[in-house]
C-alpha cells in the first residue's frame, strides 16, 4: 500500500507524456479539418459514393461544381426509387421519384452557413481525442487516416480518410460509444477537377414554379434559450422561420461542439395534437419531442439519445 | 386534361373554351378531372375551406348551376391571390409546404392543409415521415458535416428508414 502514491505518480506521469506527444498530431488533425472544409467548397468533383446506416446500404452518384465562386450541387439515389437533391446558393430542392414529390427549401441563411472555424476548431480539440492513422488507399486515391475520439458521453466518434493532395473527404465514418459505426460515406469511383458544365449539376425533374413561398427571416432572437447545453455545445445560429402555410413562425436554434450539430425547433401548440413525447430517431439522428404548457419543442441531431434529451429538457422561455 | 387545365388557367379562347365546358358537362370523368384540378390548386393555396366534401361539394355544384364553370371568374379570383401553377399539378408535380409540427405528429385536423398536402395530393406514405424530413434538411444546412461532406451529408434526410424507436 505504501507504494500506491508512487504508482499512482507514474501512471499520471506516463498519461501526460502520451498527452504531450499527442499534440501534434491534435494540431495537424485539426489542419485537416480546415481542409477538408476548404477542398469541399472549392473543388470541382464527381462520383459514386455508397452511404451505409446501419444495415442499410445505397449507392449515390454526386456532383459539385465551382461557377463563379457560387457552388452547385447534385445528388441521386442509384438504388431503389430515385431521389435526387439539387443545391444551390438559393435553395435546396428534393425530389422524390416514387411519388412525384419536389420539396423547396430556400438558403437565405447561406451566407452564415458553417464553416469550420477556428474558433470551432479549438472546442474539437478540447471534446475529442484526435489521432492521426496512417496512409491508406481509397476510391484509387492516397489517403491520409485520421480518428476523433469523444472524450465524454455527449457526442460520437468520428473516422475520416482524407485525400493527400487536396484534402477532399474520401471517407467518413461515424461510431458509437461501442464502436458500432452508425453511419459510413465511402467514395467508391470519384473524379477530382474533371471538366464539369452546368449541365451536369441541372435537376432530372421537372421543378415547380416558386410560388410565392416566403424567404426564410434572417437571423432573430426568438425568445427562446437552452439553459443547460451539454459541455462544448454553443449556439451558432437561431432564427425564426415563417411557416409556408403562413399562419406564424416556429424557432430553430442551432447548437454545435464543432463537429456534431444540434437543432432546437418550437412552435406554438396545434389545437388538436396526441400527446407523442419522448426519443425516435431518422437515420443517424437522433430525435426527442417534449410538450410546453402551448408549444412543442423538437430537438434533433447527429449526437447520442442522451445530449439531444438534455437539451430538450433545459428549452425554456427566455424572460422567464 | 392539357385543355382542362388550360381552362382553369384561363387559357383557352372563348370559342375553345365553350366547346370545354360543354364537354364537362357531358363527360362525367372529365368533371372528375376538373375537379381534382381545383383540388390541387386550393390545396397548394391554402385554401382550407375545402375538406373531404369538397369533391362531393363541386360535383353538387356542377349538377346544379353550370355557369359556375366560367374561366374568367377563377382568373379575376386568381390574380388576386398568390397564383400558384396548376401547371405544376398537372405534370404530377407537387409543391408540399414546410410543414408545421402539427403534421410530423401527424394529428387528425391538427392541420388540415398539411394534411391534404400530404395525403391527398401526393401520395407520400406517411405524413410524419414528410414532417421529419423537412426538420432534416432545415437541421442540415447547420450542420458542420455539410462543410465536409457537401450536399453528400443530405442522404440523411432522403435515406428510407425502416425502424424506429430510441437508438
Amino acid at each position: 500500500m505504501r507504494l500506491a502514491p508512487a504508482i499512482v505518480l507514474s501512471q499520471l506521469w506516463i498519461c501526460m507524456a502520451a498527452a504531450a506527444t499527442d499534440v501534434p498530431d491534435q494540431a495537424e488533425a485539426l489542419a485537416w479539418l480546415q481542409k477538408i472544409a476548404a477542398a469541399a467548397a472549392q473543388l470541382n468533383y464527381s462520383g459514386t459514393f455508397v452511404y451505409q446506416r446501419g444495415d442499410q446500404v445505397e449507392t449515390c452518384r454526386i456532383v459539385h461544381l465551382v461557377d463563379h465562386g457560387a457552388e452547385y450541387e447534385k445528388l441521386e439515389t442509384l438504388d431503389g426509387p430515385k431521389r435526387e437533391i439539387i443545391r444551390t446558393p438559393n435553395e435546396i430542392l428534393t425530389y422524390f421519384s416514387d411519388t412525384q414529390l419536389v420539396k423547396r427549401e430556400k438558403r437565405t441563411t447561406r451566407k452564415l452557413s458553417p464553416a469550420i472555424l477556428p474558433e470551432q476548431l479549438s472546442g474539437v480539440a478540447e471534446h475529442y481525442q484526435l489521432h492521426k492513422g496512417g496512409p491508406e488507399r481509397i476510391a484509387g486515391y492516397d489517403a491520409q487516416a485520421f480518428s476523433l475520439d469523444p472524450r465524454d458521453e455527449y457526442r460520437y466518434g468520428h473516422k475520416f480518410w482524407v485525400e493527400d493532395s487536396t484534402g477532399l473527404l474520401l471517407k467518413a465514418r461515424m461510431l458509437d460509444e461501442k464502436n458500432h459505426a452508425i453511419e459510413q460515406f465511402h467514395f467508391t469511383q470519384l473524379n477530382i477537377n474533371g471538366p464539369l458544365t452546368r449541365d451536369s449539376v441541372k435537376p432530372s425533374f421537372a421543378v415547380p414554379l416558386d410560388g410565392g413561398m416566403p424567404d426564410l427571416a434572417s437571423p432573430s432572437e426568438t425568445g427562446w434559450i437552452v439553459r443547460n447545453p451539454p459541455p462544448g455545445f454553443k449556439k451558432i445560429m437561431e432564427m425564426k422561420r415563417p411557416k409556408r402555410d403562413g399562419k406564424g413562425e416556429i424557432s430553430h436554434l442551432v447548437f454545435s461542439d464543432g463537429l456534431a450539430a444540434v437543432s432546437v425547433f418550437v412552435e406554438s401548440m396545434p389545437t388538436a395534437r396526441k400527446g407523442v413525447d419522448g426519443l425516435s430517431h431518422q437515420g443517424a439522428l437522433n430525435i426527442y419531442t417534449l410538450s410546453l404548457p402551448e408549444h412543442i419543442v423538437t430537438v434533433l441531431g447527429e449526437t447520442p439519445a442522451v445530449t439531444v434529451t438534455q437539451i430538450a429538457n433545459s428549452v425554456s422561455p427566455k424572460n422567464k | 386534361m392539357e385543355k382542362i387545365s388550360q381552362l382553369i388557367d384561363g387559357d383557352l379562347g372563348e370559342w375553345e373554351a365553350r366547346a370545354q365546358i360543354a364537354r364537362l358537362e357531358r363527360d362525367p370523368e372529365l368533371a372528375d378531372c376538373w375537379a381534382t384540378y381545383h383540388l390541387i390548386g386550393d390545396a397548394l393555396r391554402k385554401e382550407i375551406e375545402l375538406g373531404p366534401e369538397f369533391t362531393r361539394k363541386l360535383r353538387a355544384q356542377l349538377d346544379l348551376e353550370p355557369t359556375i364553370l366560367a374561366p374568367r371568374l377563377r382568373l379575376m379570383q386568381r390574380a388576386t391571390r398568390h397564383a400558384l401553377p396548376i401547371a405544376a399539378g398537372v405534370a404530377g408535380v407537387t409543391v408540399v409546404a414546410w410543414l408545421a409540427l402539427s403534421s410530423f405528429q401527424a394529428t387528425p385536423g391538427g392541420s388540415e392543409v398539411a394534411q391534404l398536402d400530404v395525403q391527398t395530393v401526393s401520395p407520400r406514405p406517411s405524413p410524419a415521415n414528410a414532417g421529419v424530413t423537412d426538420y432534416l434538411v432545415a437541421h442540415q444546412e447547420f450542420s458542420p458535416s455539410t462543410a465536409m461532406h457537401g450536399v453528400a451529408s443530405y442522404m440523411r434526410t432522403v435515406s428510407a428508414d425502416e425502424s424506429n424507436g430510441a437508438r
